[in-house]
C-alpha cells in the first residue's frame, strides 16, 4: 500500500469518526496553537527591546562616567581635571579603535524659541560625532563642523519635534534664527525624524526632541567651565570592544594625572542580561507549550491503541489479501499523521486567532506578529509528534498474526 | 504436474509439557482444476491444513511444495507474495470491510500487489469479477446494504482479482440460508468448469457433495481421500430435468 492511499485511508477513517478525531486533535490544536503563540508574544516583546536597544546606540556604544576617587588616591585628587574636552581629543587622536568621539555638556531642559513660539527642550554640547554615537542621520542642512568647535559658533542642529512645534508648517528651518535661553543661535541642520509605535505611543521621541550646539559654545556660555557631563565613544566593531576599552583607560589616566575617578562602561553586560532574559522566555513558555504538545501525542497514540484493538479483524482481513507487515504498518502511521498533521494546521489557524486577542491585552501588542519559523517549527512539530505517537501502535498492528486476526471477534 | 504436493506435513503446537499434533504427517496432491472439500470435525486439523494450504502459518515438520516451488521455508515477506497473487481466499463471516464500497472491497488484493500485471485495469478486472457473480448493479453499495449471499459473492469476486491459482473457501456457507447455499457452491462449480482450483473447508457432509473429491480429515491425518461425482445444483437439477 503505497504513503499516499494511506493518507487517503486516514482521511476516510477520521470522516467516519468525525467527532472523535476532533477530540483526539484537540490536545494536538491546542499544543501547536500555544507554541506558535508563545513564540509570537515572546517575539514581538523583545523585537520592541532590541529596537530600542539598537536605536540608543548598539552594542558599539561605550560611555565614560564619572566615579569616586578610590581612597588610596583620595591624597591626589586634585590633581585630576575630571571629564573635559581634552579628554575627547586625546581619545580621537590616540584610540584608532574609536570610530567616532562625542564629547557631551548637557545644559538641562532650556526654552528654544521662533518668531514667538517656543517649547522646552534638552540642549546638549557636542561636536559632529554625536550623529554616529547616537545613531542620527541629517534630514536637510549639515552637521556640526570642526570649525563651529573651535570658532565656539552660535549654531544648532534641531531634532524634528523641535521643528515641528516652533516652526510654522512648511517653513525651512535651515538658516533661520532660534533663541535658545535667550541666545540667538543659527539652524545649520535638521535631524530626521525617527519614530517606532508602541503602545499608540512613539518609543523612539526622544530622538527628536534635541538641539545639539557645539561643545565649546555650551561651555562658554552656559556651564563656563571646561567639564564634560558625558563622554560617548562608537566603536569600529563590536568585536574589538576589549581593546578599546582598555586603550580608553591608558589615555584618559594620562589626561586625569593617574587618578581613576572614571569608568568606562560597555552595554555588553546589558545586552547579554537582555539575551538572558529573551531565552529563559522562550524555554519556558516554550516548555509549556511542548508539553500540551507532548500530551495530544500522548492522545493520539492512546486512540491509535483503541483504534487497532477495534480494527483487529479488518488487519486480518488486509493480511490475508496479501498485505505485509511493512503496508499495515504504513496504514496506521499515515492515520496518525492525518490526525496531527490536520491538527496541527488548525492550530496554526487558532494561533493567529489567539496572537489578534493577545494584541489587545499585551504591551506594545501591536509589533507582534507570528513569524513565518514560528509556523514551520508549529508544522515540523505536529508532524513528528504524529510520527512518534503513531509509531507504537503501528508496528503493534503490523506484528499481528493473521490467524488470530482473523478469529478475533 | 500437480499445483500442490504436501509430503508429510506436520504442524506441532507446545503447550507447557504437552505437544498437540494439529498435523501429524500429511501427504497430498492435488492437480490444477479440480474442486476438493475438506471434510472433517472440529479439531481434526482441517483448519490448520488450510492455513499452510493458504501461507497463512507455516509447517513444523515435511515439505510443501507449491506449483512446482519447494515453499516449506519461505519468509514472512514471501508468504504475504503468495497469499496476495496465488490464492484468493474466501471466508465464513465473509470478512469485507464495512468502510468500503463493493468495488472497493473487491480492488483491496490489488493494493497490495506489486506486481505489474496485476495492477493493470484493475478496475476493469474488478467490474468483470463482480459480472461472474452477478454483482455489478451493487459495485457502489456498501457491504452493510448487502444480504449474507450477496456480501459472500462479493468475496468470492475479491478472491478472483487478482488471477489465483487456488482459491481457498472456509466454511464459505457456515453463515447462509439453504437457497444461497446452493447458489455459492453451483458458483464453486461452474468456476471449476472454468478452470479454477478451489478447496472447501467444511464439516458439512451436504455442502462436500458438491465437490469433485472429498479429504475427510480426523486427529491430523487424512482419513479417506475419494473422487466421486458431484451433486447438481438445484437448477441444474432441474434443467438435467428427467434424465436423473
Amino acid at each position: 500500500m503505497s504513503f499516499l492511499s494511506g493518507i487517503w485511508n486516514g482521511l476516510r477513517e477520521l470522516w467516519a469518526h468525525k467527532f472523535r478525531s476532533f477530540l483526539t486533535m484537540i490536545g494536538i490544536i491546542l499544543g501547536v496553537a500555544s507554541l506558535v503563540t508563545m513564540v509570537a508574544v515572546v517575539q514581538g516583546l523583545f523585537r520592541n527591546m532590541t529596537i530600542f536597544f539598537e536605536q540608543s546606540g548598539g552594542i558599539e556604544l561605550v560611555r565614560v562616567n564619572d566615579q569616586e576617587v578610590p581612597l588610596e588616591q583620595l591624597n591626589m585628587a586634585a590633581l585630576s581635571p575630571g571629564r573635559t574636552g581634552v579628554d575627547a581629543v586625546a581619545i580621537r587622536h590616540a584610540v584608532p579603535l574609536a570610530a567616532a568621539v562625542a564629547p557631551e555638556v548637557s545644559i538641562g531642559w532650556r526654552n528654544v524659541q521662533y518668531s514667538g513660539k517656543r517649547m522646552g527642550v534638552r540642549v546638549t554640547g557636542t561636536t559632529g560625532d554625536v550623529l554616529q554615537t547616537n545613531l542620527l542621520e541629517i534630514e536637510s542642512g549639515r552637521n556640526l563642523s570642526d570649525l563651529d568647535v573651535d570658532q565656539a559658533s552660535q549654531v544648532a542642529l534641531i531634532g524634528s519635534e523641535v521643528r515641528d512645534n516652533i516652526f510654522p508648517t512648511n517653513e525651512d528651518p535651515i538658516g533661520k534664527r532660534i533663541t535658545v535661553h535667550g541666545l540667538p543661535f543659527t539652524v545649520v541642520g535638521l535631524i530626521k525624524h525617527y519614530e517606532f509605535m508602541q503602545g499608540g505611543r512613539n518609543a523612539l521621541r526622544w530622538k527628536n526632541r534635541n538641539v545639539y550646539i557645539p561643545v565649546s559654545t555650551a561651555q562658554k556660555r552656559f556651564t563656563g567651565n571646561e567639564k564634560l557631563t558625558g563622554l560617548a565613544i562608537r566603536a569600529v566593531n563590536a568585536d574589538s570592544l576589549g581593546d578599546l576599552v582598555s586603550q580608553i583607560e591608558n589615555v584618559l589616566l594620562q589626561t586625569h594625572r593617574g587618578v581613576e575617578d572614571f569608568f568606562v562602561e560597555t552595554r555588553e553586560d546589558q545586552l547579554a542580561e537582555f539575551k538572558k532574559l529573551e531565552r529563559s522566555f522562550m524555554y519556558s513558555m516554550g516548555s509549556i507549550a511542548f508539553i500540551s504538545l507532548l500530551v495530544g501525542g500522548i492522545g493520539i497514540a492512546n486512540v491509535m491503541l483503541a483504534v487497532i484493538n477495534e480494527r483487529i479483524r479488518e488487519i486480518g482481513v488486509r493480511k490475508a489479501v496479501g498485505a505485509r507487515g511493512v503496508d499495515i504498518f504504513m496504514q496506521f502511521l499515515a492515520e496518525a499523521l492525518v490526525i496531527s498533521v490536520l491538527g496541527g494546521l488548525f492550530g496554526l489557524v487558532l494561533s493567529f486567532t489567539l496572537v489578534d486577542v493577545l494584541r489587545d491585552f499585551v504591551p506594545s501588542g501591536e509589533n507582534i506578529a507570528v513569524p513565518g519559523f514560528a509556523l514551520a517549527i508549529g508544522f515540523v512539530f505536529s508532524v513528528v509528534i504524529g510520527l512518534l505517537s503513531g509509531i507504537y501502535p503501528a508496528i503493534r498492528a503490523a506484528r499481528l498474526d493473521p490467524i488470530d486476526a482473523l478469529r478475533y471477534e | 504436474m500437480a499445483l500442490i504436493e504436501l509430503e508429510q506435513l506436520r504442524k506441532t503446537y507446545h503447550m507447557g509439557e504437552e505437544s498437540v499434533h494439529a498435523l501429524d504427517g500429511v501427504s497430498l496432491e492435488i492437480p490444477e482444476r479440480q474442486f476438493v472439500a475438506i471434510l472433517g470435525p472440529s479439531g481434526s486439523g482441517k483448519s490448520t491444513l488450510m492455513h499452510m494450504l493458504g501461507f497463512m502459518d507455516t509447517p513444523t515438520g515435511g515439505r510443501m511444495v507449491f506449483d512446482g516451488k519447494d515453499v516449506t521455508h519461505i519468509n514472512v515477506t514471501q508468504r504475504a507474495w503468495y497469499r496476495c497473487n496465488r490464492i484468493g481466499f474466501v471466508f465464513q463471516a465473509f470478512n469485507l470491510l464495512p468502510r468500503l464500497s463493493v468495488l472497493d472491497n473487491v480492488l483491496l488484493p490489488v493494493v497490495y500487489s506489486r506486481e505489474l500485471e496485476n495492477k493493470k485495469h484493475a478496475r476493469e478486472r474488478a467490474l468483470e469479477a463482480l459480472e461472474r457473480v452477478g454483482l455489478t448493479p451493487r459495485a457502489k453499495h456498501l457491504p452493510s446494504q448487502l444480504s449474507g449471499g450477496e456480501r459472500q459473492r462479493v468475496a468470492i469476486a475479491r478472491a478472483l482479482i487478482n488471477h489465483p491459482r487456488l482459491i481457498l473457501a472456509d466454511e464459505p456457507t457456515g453463515n447462509l440460508d439453504s437457497k444461497n447455499v446452493d447458489r455459492i457452491l453451483s458458483l464453486f462449480g461452474q468456476l471449476k468448469e472454468e478452470g479454477q482450483t478451489i478447496i472447501m473447508v467444511t464439516h458439512d457432509l451436504h455442502v462436500s457433495s458438491y465437490a469433485q473429491r472429498v479429504i475427510s480429515m480426523r486427529d491430523g491425518q487424512v482419513e479417506k481421500d475419494f473422487l466421486q461425482t458431484p451433486r447438481l445444483s438445484g437448477a441444474d437439477a432441474v434443467a438435467a430435468g428427467g434424465r436423473l
